[in-house]
């Protein structure tokens, strides 16, 4: 019965959850923190792209495995600025899907505790706005997971690239395709594919040609892409 | 951050950045420095990434994606590349952050770029730790792209370096304390000291020594004997005043210069003081080259017998060698060996015509290939042929075995000089290459008509055919009448394009260059195949197809650019491509020669240095313009 068990442990709150005192000091110093001015341009944001590796495509049963993190600050992305965490799983997940991610059964069982990984990522990302090409999934898994260890909920600023790319490439790619299309349209290499950090650089590379992109054509912040996303999704859906 | 994450981005970047120079030998450690500092920026297609206008620069880059074009401002040298596109791998702009000065020139993406970007601070402190990175830079900034021919000129020089060169200070030239007199001295006391001394020439001087005027014997019969002038007048009323003078460590070079241009045969060399220090003459300067043009040309000209002549063509080759050591280019030098060849040719023939009687044929030789195109090189085989009138039809048979008879001896000759004969027979012995003005013109045609692999073949060797000797005006006829059939022939032109499109140029995608293209010969490329004759077979095409005339690929590509309207600063840049892969030709083919080797043209681009690698691909990427130009005129 663990889909039951899990459905009921994520409606715990932070107070149910035991944490320990560094991690709820550790938990307060986040919510602290004030929420991003998201009119401010591009070179003047922190983004955070984000790639998640999980047990399977099942965002509603399938569990959180890792986390692959890239900065774009000022519109560059530098390699000392990245984040990468392992959650420590109890049950490994099946051998198809470790070959899609790499991540092997003895390295899922020797992560991070769940509630210490996912609190250096809410430390990495402090109220960033955060960027992921399909970020539905990834908000879902990462969300889900933050809610179960640590009865936090997220409430951060995602943008999708699937949905802001085509609107700022029109006369390239006017429609949702996969993120290897984009990149092989950019002629972006992935060093390794489904591995998240490796997505999440390739990723952040897309952002950093949207983001200049954007800067010529009035979508000069953080704002304007929300918006952007907003207006394609009700077009795709009434128009 | 964290650590793993950090480590992987880094360790593919290395990997990255292994597969070019200089990164591919740069130390473990130095490696590790730079892929940690690295940052990663993305620049649009036609955005500026580096204006002379941002001052001091903050960071070097290094091209990840995509291409950055490097655009000059008024850059001056040797090779003018007013334009040069960088791949990922190369690294911007090294000249000016070194120098911590603004760039001299605009690096603008030309597609979606992506750059590392390093800060100046590391940049330096990875050039104190890494000794291959320090040498990278420095030499680049040493020879700032675009002066290769600086470098060959370095190279050629030690190997020359027997002989006195052109760069030798007018001091060492100098072997004789010069022979001067005072404006007042008598004609008499002059004539008398230059006669006395076998001296040619005597330098008028003033107290301080400073040199005020010349006098040379042949001034004794125009300007003494013819006028009439005592010999008691003072020198002063007689002597050139004003005499050119260059300072003592000025160069030979200079010296040529001065003399060519002001057309004089002496130049004085004086001291910080202006004092007279020794005269250099024409005489002395031709001395510094152990053979000198013009005496080659006139040993070729008046040798007696083929014997002579073999002498004389070994002191081609000898000069040509002593040209390349001086940095002439690639485009004189091969004009300059064609030429040099023709006389030798013309001097066989001559000597032939001595025994053989052609009177009363009108007859021209033609020679086909890289010598009908003047691009000779060092190794080099016989390609000619025999183009005759003949105005009655039952003679025929007799005037073409006269001329066939003379062009066997012809041949003959031109192998023991140093032309081997030709594998294909392309020869003016071959019965089907000694043919009537009709019977080429018909041959001619039916290629055009009928364009099959052969044909196209047998065009690209005969269609730049040059006359050499006899009646020049036959040789123009038939060009008339090709490039009437050609010029506006949109299918035969179209298939000469395709055949010109057949070879490509060898860049890699990952590698810089495509080594394997020969299996018997892996890790070369063949500069003839996969080099000079990308240029040649375009050039040959927009030739035939804007009526221009000549054959030389150079001249081609200019002419035919003009006329379709290819901007000069464009054309210039292929021609520049191609003279380069030619010098690399020459220089090879030299080397193989003196190691006692038939000098091929597969070139190791290993061999070659930083710079010259960097140019032969700009010199390939010119090629792929050009293909690329054929491609779209007609569209195959």
């Amino acid at each position: 019965m663990s889909w039951l068990s899990r459905l009921f442990s994520s409606r715990k709150s932070a107070a149910q959850l035991d944490l320990a005192e560094a991690q709820q000091q550790a938990l307060a110093a986040w919510r602290a923190l004030p929420a991003p001015d998201l009119t401010r341009p591009h070179y003047q944001t922190r983004y955070i792209v984000v790639d998640v590796e999980s047990s399977g495509l099942d965002m509603n049963h399938d569990r959180l495995i890792s986390i692959g993190a890239v900065a774009v600050v000022n519109g560059v992305i530098d390699f000392q600025d990245v984040f990468e965490t392992i959650l420590r799983q109890d049950e490994v997940s099946t051998t198809d899907n470790i070959l899609i991610h790499g991540i092997g059964g003895s390295a899922q069982r020797a992560g991070i505790d769940p509630p210490d990984a996912l609190l250096a990522f809410l430390n990495y990302c402090a109220k960033a706005p955060l960027v992921a090409y399909h970020s539905v999934f990834d908000q879902t898994m990462i969300e889900r997971a933050l809610q179960r260890y640590l009865g936090v909920a997220l409430q951060a600023t995602w943008i999708d690239l699937a949905w802001v790319m085509p609107d700022l490439f029109r006369e390239r790619i006017d429609a949702q395709v996969s993120l290897d299309n984009w990149l092989e349209l950019f002629a972006i290499e992935n060093i390794q594919r489904h591995n998240a950090v490796s997505d999440a650089l390739a990723t952040a590379m897309l952002l950093q040609a949207a983001i200049s992109r954007g800067g010529g054509r009035g979508a000069k912040t953080p704002a304007s892409f929300v918006d952007t996303e907003k207006s394609r999704r009700w077009m795709r859906r009434y128009g | 951050m964290s650590n793993s994450a950090t480590q992987m981005l880094v360790t593919a970047t290395s990997e990255f950045l292994r597969r070019f120079p200089p990164f591919d030998r740069m130390e473990a450690e130095a490696m590790q420095y730079l892929c940690e500092r690295l940052k990663l920026a993305y620049y649009a297609k036609d955005t500026p990434i580096v204006t002379p206008d941002m001052g001091v620069l903050q960071h070097f880059y290094i091209v990840q994606r995509g291409k950055v074009l490097a655009r000059g401002r008024g850059e001056v040298g040797v090779i003018d590349y007013s334009t040069m596109s960088l791949s990922p791998g190369e690294a911007f702009p090294i000249g000016s952050v070194t120098a911590q000065r603004p760039s001299t020139n605009t690096y603008t993406a030309v597609e979606d770029v992506f750059c590392y970007e390093l800060p100046v601070d590391d940049y330096f402190a990875l050039m104190r730790m890494s000794p291959t990175f320090n040498a990278f830079c420095t030499q680049y900034i040493a020879s700032l792209l675009g002066q290769s021919r600086q470098q060959l000129q370095a190279e050629f020089a030690q190997r020359a370096a027997e002989q006195q060169t052109m760069n030798s200070p007018l001091s060492s030239i100098i072997k004789k304390e010069p022979v001067f007199a005072r404006p007042e001295t008598s004609l008499r006391e002059v004539i008398g000291i230059m006669a006395a001394g076998h001296i040619g020439s005597i330098i008028i001087v003033d107290d301080e020594q400073r040199p005020t005027g010349i006098f040379t014997q042949s001034d004794v019969l125009k300007r003494v004997v013819l006028p009439g002038v005592a010999l008691e007048a003072p020198i002063a009323a007689v002597m050139s005043p004003d005499p050119h003078t260059l300072p003592v460590a000025s160069t030979a070079y200079d010296a040529v210069l001065a003399m060519a241009l002001y057309g004089i045969r002496h130049v004085l060399a004086v001291d910080e003081g202006g004092r007279l220090k020794g005269v250099v003459s024409e005489r002395d300067l031709f001395a510094l080259q152990r053979v000198g043009l013009r005496q080659i040309r006139q040993s070729i000209e008046t040798a007696p017998d083929i014997g002579l002549l073999c002498q004389a063509a070994k002191d081609v080759r000898q000069l040509a060698l002593n040209m390349l050591a001086q940095g002439v280019g690639a485009e004189q030098l091969t004009q300059f060996i064609s030429a040099l060849n023709d006389t030798l040719t013309r001097r066989v023939i001559q000597l032939n015509l001595d025994r053989h009687d052609l009177y009363g044929i009108d007859w021209a030789w033609l020679s086909f290939g890289s010598e009908g195109r003047d691009e000779q090189t060092f190794s080099t085989d016989q390609d000619n042929g025999l183009l005759f009138i003949c105005t009655d039809i039952m003679d025929r048979e007799q005037t073409q075995l006269r001329l066939l008879d003379f062009a066997r001896d012809v041949n003959a000759d031109l192998d023991r000089v140093g032309f081997p004969l030709c594998r294909g027979n392309i020869m003016a012995s071959n019965p089907e290459l000694c043919l009537t003005l009709e019977e080429w013109e018909e041959k001619f045609l039916g290629w055009i008509r009928t364009p099959d692999p052969k044909a196209l073949l047998n065009a690209s060797i005969f269609f730049d055919f040059r006359p050499l000797f006899g009646q020049f005006h036959l040789a123009h006829r038939l060009r008339l009448t090709l490039l009437k059939a050609t010029q506006d022939n949109r299918l035969f032109l179209r298939m000469m394009a395709q055949n010109a499109l057949s070879v490509l140029p060898p860049l890699g995608r990952i590698r810089d260059f495509v080594t394997d293209a020969d299996i018997e010969h892996p890790g070369t490329i063949d500069l003839k195949k996969f080099g000079a004759r990308l240029f040649v077979d375009a050039a040959r095409v927009f030739a035939l197809s804007s009526g221009v005339a000549a054959t030389n690929t150079a001249q081609r590509l200019r002419l035919s650019g003009a006329a379709l309207k290819v901007s000069s600063d464009e054309s210039a840049g292929v021609v520049e491509g191609f003279n380069f892969i030619q010098l690399l030709r020459l220089r090879h083919q030299n080397f193989e020669l003196e190691h006692g080797r038939a000098g091929d043209n597969r070139l190791d681009p290993d061999q070659l240095n930083e710079v010259e690698r960097r140019i032969l691909k700009e010199a390939f990427r010119q090629a792929r313009k050009l293909q690329q130009r054929l491609k779209l005129d007609y569209q195959t």
